[in-house]
């Protein structure tokens, strides 16, 4: 039995909304550090990646959907601009099977190929010429496992293809191991984006790598993108709330009892961690702050 | 009678017994093991199967997505210098031989090919001067010009001949130990190269050795206690999980069908048993594919689609050829799920699963 499909409300337009603060507000807070006040600066600004823009900074995966149209909905249902599709879903050969062009057909959708199946450097360079090739985006998703059960991305393959492929004029946005030496040796080659898992694949382990992604976002002039582990809107809203520039979800949404529903909601959690984050949030203290200073005795 | 190395004896996991709240136990364990395994193949797991199919679902989902993938077998030859006591195509059964000649593999792949089917196993039997190693390289350079993924069900063979397979366009290689009894194994593989345990047993590990990405492992249900057969399979998994980290493996449950001997299985295994079986295996290895195959019938098929199975055959021919061509009289064993591709993917649907025919690249070889 089909389950009936939802009506989604439209997501609201935060980038009119009131919750935002105005630049100059923020000015006159001398405490912010100058990393908050880079965040600040960029809060009107769309994600950059490479030569491209996008408004939405939730980005879905393909894989794992009931059907096709079950995927596109909640595509639609997430606002998102940029999709990531394996190479190893491309089927021209029989309409039916192929997730390529039916994601082709979306209007202001950008296609990100990824060699998700290389197992090394060497296959994830030619994968992402013909993913190139095939879908026309220059853009392509580094994924190189050899391990296809915990699906594990490999550091050394990762960052060698990463350089080939920035050199030869990819944008690259290469998924990792939340690994901040290799995010900045990444970043060195030319890298679009850096990509850190927040747990595995599949796994809806949620940010178990927070501590490391933190210093990966501290140290980043390039966006970091928490992509795989997420499982709740409110862990892609604590990733964004953390600096995160993009939450990238594929499982959390195709295995949603109503992925368009969730893909919907990880859209707000996305936007509300980004609000958040750009409102400034307010320093974790230790302890409490007496209204009454407890040194006012001292001279 | 020589013993199983230690890293595959179940004996320190047979014989336990368990009580409803440690089958409950291992039903949510964090780290699932050897004794979760055998608590969840126990008879008090039996009165679990719902909360086990639930638990084998929600991890198929959260792993393989909602979808199912598809592969069809090819056999090529039906000549066989084995003893299996099981098989349809052993040497002492009166069946007529037929292998098929490349024009007829042509014919075969272009039919398969108009199925839209991308997956594609080649089997054979043991091997003899009429199926031997090099007409397997053969009929795989001809099935990779036209399929993304070609793997194999045929004899064991050399490192090098694996490497070989290998660039020629071979991903995968199945081979099913059919039982890790040393006894029952013995009985069973009466003569022929398939007689010696231990040289099947080091199969997977050469042929993943020397290249290809995916080894099928399996027990043929039925012939021995499914417990310790299924226990050693685990940590036959496992021990290849350590060994060939780069490695994918699959997991099969063929059951003994009828086939043209008469043999009856000594160990039967029900459905509901075998049910049970593979929520188990899902429970405990919960990102390694498992699959089901047309031996099974259609209303069983139906059911697990997606409670732990994440890849089935589909329209399978158990005949030499039989695709494109009409395929010889007999096969190695009964098909109990005939329906076309059209109809299984229907069924797949309605029950919200996506049929997957390709989910491999030709660039990955």
């Amino acid at each position: 039995m089909k389950r009936p499909i939802r009506e989604h409300r439209a997501r609201p337009n935060l980038v009119d909304c009131k919750l935002k603060c105005p630049l100059d507000f923020c000015k006159t807070h001398d405490t912010l550090c100058a990393n908050e006040i880079r965040i600040m600066k960029n809060k009107t600004e769309n994600l950059k990646l490479g030569p491209y823009t996008f408004q939405s900074r939730l980005i879905l995966g393909t894989g794992k959907f009931s059907n096709t149209e079950t995927m596109i909905r909640a595509i639609e249902a997430s606002g998102t601009e940029l999709v990531t599709v394996a190479l190893r879903r491309f089927n021209r050969e029989m309409p039916d099977d192929d997730l390529c062009a039916p994601l082709a057909k979306l209007k202001n959708i950008k296609l990100m190929p990824n060699t998700s199946g290389a197992m090394n450097a060497k296959e994830a360079v030619r994968a992402a010429q013909l993913g190139r090739e095939l879908s026309g985006s220059s853009i392509v998703k580094v994924e190189i496992h050899p391990n296809p059960h915990h699906l594990m991305p490999d550091a050394i393959e990762t960052y060698a293809a990463a350089k080939e492929l920035a050199a030869d004029g990819f944008v690259v946005l290469p998924y990792i191991p939340a690994d901040p030496v290799l995010a900045k040796k990444l970043e060195d080659v030319g890298c679009a984006a850096v990509m850190p898992l927040g747990a595995a694949i599949g796994s809806g382990g949620g940010l178990s790598t927070a501590d490391m992604i933190a210093l990966i976002i501290r140290d980043s002039s390039i966006p970091v993108i928490v992509d795989a582990g997420l499982r709740a809107p409110s862990e892609a809203a604590r990733a964004m709330e953390m600096g995160c520039s993009a939450c990238l979800v594929n499982s959390a949404i195709a295995a949603a009892t109503d992925p368009a529903a969730m893909a919907n909601a990880f859209a707000l959690g996305v936007e509300t961690g980004f609000a958040a984050r750009n409102a400034g949030l307010m320093q974790k203290r230790e302890i409490a702050v007496a209204t009454s200073p407890l040194t006012s005795f001292l001279q | 009678m020589k013993n199983l190395p230690t890293w595959l004896d179940p004996e320190p996991w047979l014989n336990g017994t368990f009580s409803a709240q440690e089958a409950q136990d291992a039903l949510s364990a964090e780290s699932p093991n050897e004794e979760t395994l055998a608590a969840l193949l126990s008879p008090a797991a039996m009165e679990l199967l719902e909360p086990m199919a639930a638990r084998a679902q929600a991890i198929t989902h959260r792993h393989f997505g909602r979808t199912t993938q598809l592969y069809v077998p090819l056999y090529l030859s039906s000549y066989c210098p084995g003893g299996c006591a099981y098989c349809g195509f052993a040497s002492d059964r009166k069946t007529e031989r037929h292998k098929l000649s490349f024009e007829q593999v042509e014919t075969e792949l272009a039919a398969l090919k108009k199925m839209g089917l991308e997956e594609l196993l080649l089997l054979t039997g043991e091997r003899t001067p009429q199926a031997d190693f090099d007409y397997v390289l053969k009929c795989v350079e001809l099935a990779a010009k036209h399929f993304h993924k070609v793997t194999i069900e045929v004899f064991p063979m050399s490192g090098k001949e694996y490497g070989e397979l290998a660039a020629a366009g071979c991903t995968g290689v199945t081979i099913y130990q059919e039982t890790y009894h040393p006894a029952t194994y013995k009985e069973m593989h009466r003569w022929g190269p398939k007689a010696d345990l231990f040289q099947r047993l080091e199969t997977p590990d050469r042929a993943l050795t020397a290249g290809l990405r995916v080894a099928g492992l399996g027990t043929l249900l039925g012939l021995s206690d499914p417990i310790f057969d299924l226990l050693a399979l685990y940590r036959h998994i496992r021990h290849l999980q350590k060994t060939q980290w780069k490695s994918g493996l699959t997991v099969s449950f063929p059951r003994i069908q009828n086939e043209t001997g008469g043999f009856q299985a000594p160990h039967p295994v029900s459905e509901k048993r075998l049910a049970q079986i593979i929520f188990a295996f899902r429970i405990c290895l919960p990102d390694v594919p498992l699959v089901l195959s047309t031996r099974e019938s259609a209303a069983f098929r139906d059911g697990m689609a997606g409670l732990g199975c994440n890849k089935m055959s589909v329209a399978s021919k158990t005949t030499v050829g039989g695709y494109g061509s009409e395929g010889s009289e007999e096969g190695q064993f009964d098909v109990n799920d005939n329906r076309d591709v059209e109809t299984f993917c229907a069924m797949l649907r309605e029950k919200e699963l996506e049929p997957v025919f390709k989910n491999w690249d030709a660039t990955y070889r």
